[in-house]
């Protein structure tokens, strides 16, 4: 559900307390919320950011670039969701945000470093948030000989095909090897960037020329190897009034039933130290926790190790809610944290399901000389012999 | 100094990320989650460590700008909402857990670490020893607690959270940094004394005697099992003798009271959870069983709750939040009241009138400190904070409630300016002045926190 502020804040947003459990880990140790432990205001906790809204609403205070900034300085990571004491009310707190930001869109007061997602993706020769010529996948279509109808779309998202093409290529070809019925579209951006940063305008459309791109291909099953995208397209997409009859799938929830049906047979192993990351966007906004554990742990030779803050505790990789574009240089301060944390359990590999928590891990990574292999579930599955079968 | 060189002034002491005048944070800053209306705030700053505080205070000093040290900003009663303008020292960053000592059974703290970070390093270092914890969410500070004369878990078996405090650092308005305690002698903050105490000067002072930026308090040990015997009462009269009852058995480690019309079970009666601990099962069991009797000797009955319940109140931090979204309006404000035994029949009656002559379903409890010896009285009164007028009649019932508590010879706690006045009315004269003096010998140019405690 998108709360419309105009019609909804006197009934949800005046609710917050500022009791401060959002900024939490659920056991209190740390703080978990990425903004205020960066900022240390009361302003930048949800708390102060929910006050900061109704102040915004009720008039009390002025809008104003420097007041926007302290409602686009969030990863929107849904740690505060988790630790809300309020029920009824803490399911809505990234709504919220994100309608603020809609609302702070409006009034014209959208940042400059986000405006140019919607910039790029509203440019016909882009359509993608990274500013590269759109890709109609109509070569990679013919690489790996898909078909123009199938069962399945594999949904590749813009940060698997234009920058980590090594997790898009390693998704084509698992899909392939377990030889399912899949083919591509000339997918235009989901849209996950643009709702997250209040850009909202054009998302229906977006939505509406995706679906028809699905339609033409008679699929009834979206997989896709993006939490933002699987996010967007399973929550999302409804919320903006769309009502397809898909199903939608994340990789791992395929690997998953693959393993559990006994149809993938190691030939090899992966004798290395693996932590999982959970992405906020599988994990907190989706409830994905599980599975992509189980998945990890039946993979021969792995030793899976858990950060001490995991699944629901988890810290954000920094990269969402538009704080990428928006803040880089603490975006990556925001993954040091993470591999800070992943030193400690011994790991030499921090594996994630999602190519943007790849870049963003990757980039503190490189930038601070961490020495991970930071790799996606599908690229280790990618380096193994397995054999498939089809009972 | 104009009032961008005194910016400038303060980022040269805690950087310039710490520091604010922006127009979002001085909002945020200027007002808390209890119902006193916002007022002014000039500039916000975090401080790092005790020296930014205590350069941080000589500029005030100089400059005569009122300072106002602030915690988690929980009182609800406006206590870190300055009164006279100036700035906000946010003492949340200084949140060092600088020892435990298992033999002598203290931590020593820095003045921002928060309550609930601290549980959690206990739990993982320190199993056996168990903090103090306010009826408050785990973001309230150790020290703000501590400093307001808190109560919470563990204040029936061991006392008020004020006097579990060994020792203090304290940044004075002169800008000098004064230990107090054994550790103004020692290297161990174990004890208040034996020398002349001034701890209690900085209690309930609300930051008018000196800024705390270090704090030692004393830990407990965690008992093995824990378990609550719940009970029902229908006549808050026979409450008194009840609690003699069970505490004279020494069995009790926290005794809570609440009463309330909602929700409809709780109606007509006071509801009552004593937690008793033990070191087995057998223990608990035996405890449970003269419990219950004194319930069923005194006009109580046992109650056999829900597990989810039992669960939630053994559970303590979560208890605090609840109460705030009583009503979905985000407001919530109490008077807490430091009340004999005896007078607790007459203030739960009178306090049910009061909250229903103001529209309020009413919402009251209470827990004992140190025995029978202090009975904290809480009349809550949560409100929509969307609704100025709600507001105002939750103000007015806030007021006339720090009326009623003076009149039955209780003491408003942790009072908000007006509620302040009226202790202040009713206080002897010369305690006034001795305080009055006091003041003026250690904050002569009124930089701390002004307005409270003030008299003419």
């Amino acid at each position: 559900m998108t709360i419309n502020l105009e019609q909804d804040w006197k009934d949800i947003v005046h609710r917050c307390f500022r009791c401060g459990y959002c900024k939490f880990t659920r056991e209190f140790a740390d703080f978990n919320c990425p903004s205020y432990k960066k900022h240390r205001f009361e302003t930048y906790s949800t708390g102060g950011r929910m006050w900061i809204i109704y102040g915004l609403i009720s008039g009390e205070i002025p809008w104003s670039q420097s007041v926007v900034n302290v409602i686009y300085a969030c990863s929107t990571c849904g740690n505060c969701t988790e630790n809300c004491r309020f029920e009824k009310f803490n399911e809505f707190l990234v709504d919220i945000i994100e309608a603020a930001r809609a609302e702070a869109v409006l009034k014209g007061f959208c940042p400059e470093k986000q405006k140019a997602l919607i910039e790029r993706i509203e440019n016909e020769t882009m359509f993608n948030p990274y500013g590269e010529p759109n890709s109609n996948n109509e070569l990679l279509k013919k690489e790996y000989n898909l078909p123009d109808e199938a069962e399945w779309v594999y949904f590749i998202g813009c940060t698997s095909n234009y920058r980590q093409t090594n997790l898009r290529d390693a998704t084509l070809r698992f899909l392939k090897k377990v030889n399912i019925d899949f083919t591509l579209i000339d997918e235009h951006c989901c849209c996950s960037p643009v709702i997250r940063t209040g850009q909202v305008n054009s998302v229906t459309d977006f939505i509406s020329y995706n679906l028809t791109q699905i339609k033409n291909t008679g699929a009834k099953k979206i997989i896709t190897s993006c939490a933002g995208c699987y996010r967007t397209l399973k929550k999302d997409w409804l919320k903006f009034g769309v009502d397809y009859d898909l199903q939608i799938y994340h990789t791992v929830e395929l690997v998953k039933d693959l393993l559990d049906q006994g149809r993938i047979k190691f030939n090899s192993e992966y004798n290395k130290t693996v932590t999982y990351h959970d992405p906020c966007h599988l994990g907190r906004h989706m409830n994905l926790y599980e599975i992509p554990r189980e998945v990890y742990k039946k993979v021969p030779g792995i030793k899976l190790m858990e950060m001490k803050r995991n699944r629901e505790n988890a810290w954000c990789c920094g990269a969402g809610g538009g704080v990428k574009i928006g803040f880089p240089e603490w975006s990556v301060e925001i993954s040091k944290e993470r591999l800070d944390e992943a030193k400690l359990t011994g790991a030499t590999v921090i594996s994630s399901v999602c190519p943007f928590c790849r870049t963003n891990l990757s980039d503190a990574n490189k930038k601070f000389n961490m020495n991970f292999e930071v790799m996606d579930l599908i690229e280790i599955f990618d380096n193994l012999e397995f054999e498939v079968s089809n009972k | 100094m104009n009032e961008e060189e005194i910016l400038i002034k303060l980022q040269n002491i805690v950087g310039k990320e710490f520091v604010s005048n922006r127009s979002e944070d001085l909002y945020i800053y200027s007002q808390d989650p209890g119902a006193s209306l916002p007022r002014q705030v000039d500039f916000v700053v975090i401080p790092g460590k005790s020296g930014e505080v205590q350069e941080i205070v000589k500029l005030a000093n100089q400059e005569k700008i009122p300072i106002v040290p602030m915690g988690g900003g929980l009182t609800l009663s406006g206590l870190i909402i300055p009164v006279k303008g100036g700035i906000v020292l946010d003492m949340k960053r200084m949140n060092n857990i600088i020892e435990v000592n298992k033999f002598s059974q203290y931590a020593l703290i820095e003045a921002g670490v928060t309550t609930g970070q601290l549980l959690s390093y206990l739990n993982e270092n320190y199993p056996n020893l168990q903090p103090p914890i306010p009826d408050a969410p785990p973001s309230a500070t150790v020290a703000g607690n501590m400093l307001i004369h808190g109560s919470g878990y563990l204040s029936q078996r061991y006392g008020g959270h004020g006097a579990m405090i060994n020792g203090l650092e304290v940044v004075l308005a002169n800008g000098d940094i004064c230990k107090f305690g054994s550790c103004a002698v020692s290297d161990y903050w174990f004890d208040r004394g034996p020398i002349p105490d001034f701890i209690g000067l900085f209690t309930s002072a609300f930051g008018t005697m000196g800024i705390v930026t270090k704090l030692s308090i004393q830990l407990f040990p965690k008992p093995k099992e824990r378990e609550i015997i719940f009970g029902l009462m229908s006549d808050p009269k026979d409450l008194p003798e009840l609690l003699l009852k069970i505490t004279a058995t020494g069995y009790a480690e926290d005794i809570l009271l609440g009463m309330q019309d909602k929700p409809e079970w709780m109606k007509g009666y006071v509801f009552i959870m004593t937690y008793i601990t033990g070191d087995s099962e057998e223990d608990i069991d035996l405890q449970s069983k003269v419990i219950k009797r004194i319930y069923r000797k005194s006009n109580a009955r046992f109650m056999k709750a829900p597990e989810k319940m039992r669960n939630l109140y053994l559970d303590k931090p979560i208890f605090a939040a609840g109460a705030a979204d009583f009503r979905k309006g985000g407001g919530f404000e109490y008077v807490g009241a430091f009340m004999p035994l005896e007078k607790i029949p007459e203030a739960y009656e009178k306090g049910a009138e009061l909250a229903r002559k103001y529209g309020i379903s009413p919402t009251l409890g209470s827990r004992l400190i140190g025995g029978v010896h202090t009975v904290v009285m809480f009349f809550s009164y949560s409100f929509n904070r969307a609704d100025s007028e709600d507001m105002e009649n939750a103000r007015r019932a806030l007021h006339e409630t720090n009326q009623l508590v003076l009149e039955l010879g209780g003491i408003p706690w942790k009072a908000e300016l007006e509620g302040q006045k009226l202790i202040l009315g009713k206080m002897d004269p010369n305690y006034i002045k001795l305080m009055k003096k006091i003041h003026i010998a250690l904050d002569p140019n009124g930089i701390m926190n002004p307005g409270n405690w003030e008299v003419d």
